[in-house]
């Protein structure tokens, strides 16, 4: 055993240093979001701050208000409508096999790989027609649709683990196919839920080139561009920068930490 | 009583027709705005259209002729192979290395893998501040610290210097996807039959040798899933660079998404902007069909 013992000491030693690359942006982040502008000129990006300031926080704030309530809409809107389309689609592609079931669920999954550039031009074009460009309208109306494909192969996928005997027995009883979805499906959807809702709510919050092609003026910009264009306008100050970073950052991580296993179980399953 | 039956909706019918109604607005949608405006944005890509004037006439494939004499599309379509060739590989290399860490029955393990995921919660815009600040020349992170442990000489203006610059980017996005590279590759390894593993053990096989030969075997639909999304993700990338330095400084971080938008949405040039989104959407399909096609085609009744 004494001839292992090394060998978990560079294991662990490994995993420790790959830890600290993983942490050492957003450490550096932190601690200069908390400090003065001249703090962030006369310390190191990693030391802690000696005299810790909300200021920048408050300053970043300030700016992203408005924009942070607008990608909270965004989120509400589409997660929503998404996750229950992708339910439903996914409790058809799965228990309910109609003719070109298999074809169209190919055709959804092959959605998630289409780059968006081809869609960024008729998207302008039909958003323009609608009277909706340079609005959060826009973007509602996008974000309900194209979380769907992503939504309905997590539920497919969940949805194939509830065994085909539980609505078969339904069937037999002479329950239609909504009433099985009802009783039988929805009350096992907890989990396909949560995985598929907390993947939409990352997916709209931390998506950038839809609200950047569709929105104008601070009222409709989602929080992604109006950090951008905060990262544009403070070039020098790096606080306010990394602060206008964070509050962006809080949500997202504190998804990951609290309930990243739902997180991984949409992600390792693709 | 009879009235209903003759109307014609027995209850078969009617639930046919709930389904169909339920069922194909979001199918129709999402058809309507991944299919339709490929295949649209093909059309447009066959005209001769600038930003937002109604005149529109086909042109053919000139577009495509004057792509392919451009030299900014070569050198955007010779960064983007660059950014292929070294990510995906890297990304899965060090993604693998890390699932392999952390399937050493770790104690803390889950923290660790939290910890290696963190950066992939991250928008592109936070990161792209994130590691603007990193790689800041003159007060940056990096060569802060460089400085501070005594390599000094290493110092470099990382995103300011043409040569380097896309190599920088790369590094970041290898930070921003390993955790999600290592959670891909950890289900795979967790699937493998314990049986088969102590079998190998049982036989005396090193912990190298276990890994080469019984588990890096079996891990085939992980490396192909892995590579499929990165290789997707490389190809429609944005959003980042855009944020970093819009895909300079010169042309030294243009890429084809970078190209595509700046035709598109910087000089209005909407005909040709979406023949450059036609070869992204290419490159990707050229890549995902017969992923696809060889993982649904067993599914087939």
């Amino acid at each position: 055993m004494s001839l292992l013992k090394p060998n978990r000491w560079l294991l662990y030693a490994l995993l420790i240093f790959f830890a600290f690359l993983a942490l050492l942006p957003l450490w550096s982040c932190v601690v200069t979001a908390l400090k003065s502008s001249k703090e962030v000129i006369l310390s190191t990006p990693v030391t802690p701050p000696m005299y810790p300031t909300l200021g920048p926080l408050a300053q970043a704030l300030e700016y992203l208000k408005r924009p942070l309530l607008n990608s909270l809409v965004l989120v509400g809107a589409g997660t929503i409508v998404s996750s229950f389309f992708g339910s439903i689609l996914g409790y058809v592609f799965s228990k309910r096999k109609i003719r070109g079931c298999g074809v169209g669920f190919v055709l959804i999954v092959l959605c998630l790989y289409i780059p968006p550039q081809v869609q960024l031009i008729p998207m302008v074009r039909v958003m323009s027609n609608l009277g909706l460009h340079g609005n959060l309208g826009a973007l509602v109306l996008l974000y309900m649709v194209f979380g769907i494909p992503m939504c309905a192969f997590i539920f497919k996928t969940l949805y194939d683990e509830i065994p085909d005997s539980y609505t078969n027995a339904a069937k037999v009883d002479g329950a239609g196919t909504w009433t099985i979805y009802r009783r039988i499906i929805l009350p096992l959807s907890v989990i396909p839920f949560v995985v598929a809702s907390l993947l939409q709510v990352t997916i709209i919050w931390n998506d950038y080139i839809w609200g950047l092609v569709l929105t104008t003026g601070m009222d409709n910009l989602p929080v992604t561009v109006a950090m951008a264009n905060l990262k544009g306008s403070f070039v020098a100050e790096w606080n306010l920068q990394m602060s206008g970073a964070l509050w962006i950052a809080v949500p997202t991580l504190v998804i990951f930490i609290l309930l990243g296993k739902y997180i991984i179980r949409g992600y390792s399953g693709k | 009583m009879k009235l209903p039956k003759m109307v014609g909706l027995n209850p078969k019918r009617k639930e046919k027709l709930l389904t169909a109604l339920i069922v194909l607005p979001p199918l129709l949608s999402v058809f309507f705005f991944f299919y339709c405006f490929s295949g649209w944005n093909f059309f447009i890509s066959l005209t001769d259209w600038e930003g937002f004037l109604p005149t529109q006439n086909l042109v053919g494939l000139r577009n495509y002729a004057s792509l392919f004499h451009d030299p900014l599309f070569w050198t955007s379509l010779q960064n983007n192979l660059l950014l292929i060739v070294v990510f995906v590989p890297g990304v899965i290399v060090i993604g693998l290395f890390l699932a392999i860490l952390l399937d050493r029955k770790v104690r803390g393990e889950g923290v660790f893998r939290t910890i290696y995921l963190l950066p992939f919660a991250l928008s592109f815009v936070v990161t792209a501040a994130l590691w603007a600040w990193m790689y800041s020349p003159r007060v940056g992170t990096i060569n802060v610290i460089l400085e501070k442990v005594g390599l000094g000489f290493l110092r470099a203006n990382w995103i300011t210097d043409p040569n380097i610059v896309l190599y920088c980017i790369i590094a970041a996005l290898i930070w921003q996807f390993a955790g999600y590279s290592a959670i891909i590759f950890l289900a795979g390894i967790r699937s493998i039959p314990v049986s088969q593993i102590r079998a190998a053990q049982v036989d005396g096989a090193r912990t190298f040798t276990l890994y080469r030969r019984i588990v890096l075997p079996q891990l085939r639909p992980s490396f192909v899933t892995a590579f499929i999304i990165f290789m997707c993700f490389a190809l429609k990338a944005f959003d980042f660079i855009w944020v970093l330095n819009r895909g300079g400084p010169g042309y030294s971080s243009h890429i084809l998404g970078i190209a595509m938008y700046k035709e598109t949405f910087g000089f209005d040039r909407f005909a040709y902007g979406a023949s450059y989104a036609t070869v992204i959407l290419m490159l990707s399909l050229v890549i995902v069909v017969p992923f696809l096609w060889r993982v649904y085609r067993k599914d087939r009744p």
